[in-house]
């Protein structure tokens, strides 16, 4: 099978053209599916409405940034993002409007990278989350050390607060209205998650599952034949509880995008699922998360057992070794891992792939106990944390 | 077999769909439309 690592580069249309024979058009938007007649309709800038018909279609329209119903939320200095692109025109309007407040809301992946490239600008930072700690992906006591993060950046953290609404004066953001009362800020950047844009999809009657995500087989096929569905705007299996699920990550888009294309080629290959597996960084602390959280395995009806250990990232003496903390979550029956999180200094984060290795594989805890990990006092001490957490788990379950 | 591949959306899940495809059937006419200005696998 031919497998195309190049295609994980960058390319521009002319480049798809000239190297693949791939005809990219940009500034092309599909506005309607006839999924009867196989064709999609297409406008351009300045050019009549064109049919095209298509033999096999992919809708890969990904996603977009939630936008609440709040009034004013379409004023000056208001900013709903989901990705870099987002973070350009933020930077634009810093530097021609001098903004000294900023409040984020949300405390997921975009929020605290927003929170602390913005203390990094020297703008005075509060961030505000429904929940008790930021980031939801983790369970709380985990998301409290990232919580600790922030405030040590110098972001001012009003958890457990909610929003009702924005105040405007002349058009621009004046101050967000939250149940604790109102907050100045002359910048306010929504960091309320993705949702996937699947209007398109929908309308031409491609049924719809997870979060508006577009229901796809394991092959990813979608609810009408010859099209099919990838990326950000489609459903991903979660690799735990065989459930479908909602996970907007380029990880799995990419992943998705390349069977997608084998399959509607002639192969016939099922895509596995996904773990959900990130990683980010606050500061210097690393944070990454795989699998099921408490939470989500509760949802989930899935019982489960979950240990925290606190270690090091390298032996003691080293001047910059870290403390890492690692939570392990397994099955209490069959001991079989569902998930972990890390939050930790230099060379922490990482050490989640070992976790979710381990998930894919379906290892129980005893098995990671056993795993041959690399040694050296200037990268772990004989026990990798991610081992010394398994064993604590291993002890907890034979109580 | 299919000949007339359409993509909607240039990012990298689309694109990885394209170019996977044109590689295993050379013989797919590949078109995708992005109503943004660029391409891009990264983003």
């Amino acid at each position: 099978m031919v497998d195309d690592t190049d295609a994980l580069i960058a390319r521009t249309p002319e480049e798809f053209r000239r190297k693949l024979d791939i005809e990219v058009h940009t500034e092309h938007q599909v506005i309607e599916i006839d999924a009867k007649n196989q064709r999609v309709a297409v406008q351009a800038q300045g050019a009549p409405l064109r049919w095209e018909p298509y033999d096999e279609l992919v809708i890969a329209t990904g996603s977009a940034p939630i936008v609440p119903s709040w009034d004013g939320v379409g004023a000056r200095g208001v900013f709903a993002v989901k990705s870099l692109e987002d973070g350009v025109r933020i930077r634009q309007y810093i530097d021609s409007e001098q903004p000294r407040h900023a409040v984020v809301v949300g405390g997921g992946y975009i929020g605290i990278e927003m929170a602390e490239n913005l203390r990094h600008l020297g703008i005075e930072t509060t961030l505000i989350e429904q929940l008790a700690e930021v980031m939801p992906s983790l369970d709380p006591d985990m998301g409290a050390l990232v919580s600790q993060g922030l405030r040590d950046l110098g972001v001012r953290l009003l958890l457990q607060h909610s929003v009702s609404g924005i105040e405007v004066k002349s058009g621009r953001v004046r101050a967000l209205q939250t149940n604790a009362g109102i907050i100045p800020c002359d910048l306010l950047i929504l960091g309320l998650g993705v949702r996937p844009v699947s209007e398109l999809a929908h309308a031409a009657g491609v049924k719809l599952g997870v979060k508006n995500a577009i229901r796809v087989d394991p092959y990813l096929k979608s609810s009408i034949p010859s099209i099919w569905a990838v990326g950000d705007v489609a459903e991903s299996t979660n690799l735990i509880t065989g459930q479908p699920g909602y996970v907007a990550l380029a990880t799995v888009a990419n992943k998705q995008g390349r069977i997608a294309g084998l399959n509607l080629s002639g192969a016939s290959i099922p895509f596995p699922g996904v773990l959900g597996t990130a990683i980010t960084r606050v500061g210097t602390l690393e944070v990454a998360r795989t699998g099921l959280t408490l939470a989500e395995a509760q949802n989930a009806q899935v019982d489960v057992v979950a240990v925290r250990i606190q270690s090091e990232t390298k032996l003691g003496y080293f001047p910059d070794v870290s403390s890492i903390t690692v939570k392990l979550i397994a099955d209490p029956k069959s001991g079989r891992l569902v998930g972990g999180q890390i939050v930790g200094g230099t060379g922490s984060g990482k050490r989640i792939d070992t976790i979710a290795v381990a998930a894919t594989a379906k290892m129980t805890i005893h098995d990671m106990v056993d795993l041959d990990l690399a040694y050296a006092p200037p990268f772990s001490d004989v026990w990798d944390p991610v081992q010394i957490a398994a064993r604590a788990l291993v002890s907890k379950m034979s109580q | 077999m299919a000949n007339r591949l359409v993509i909607i959306g240039g990012d990298g899940a689309g694109m990885s769909a394209a170019s996977q495809a044109k590689r295993r059937n050379p013989t797919l006419r590949v078109r995708a439309f992005e109503k943004g200005p660029v391409t891009s696998y990264s983003a």
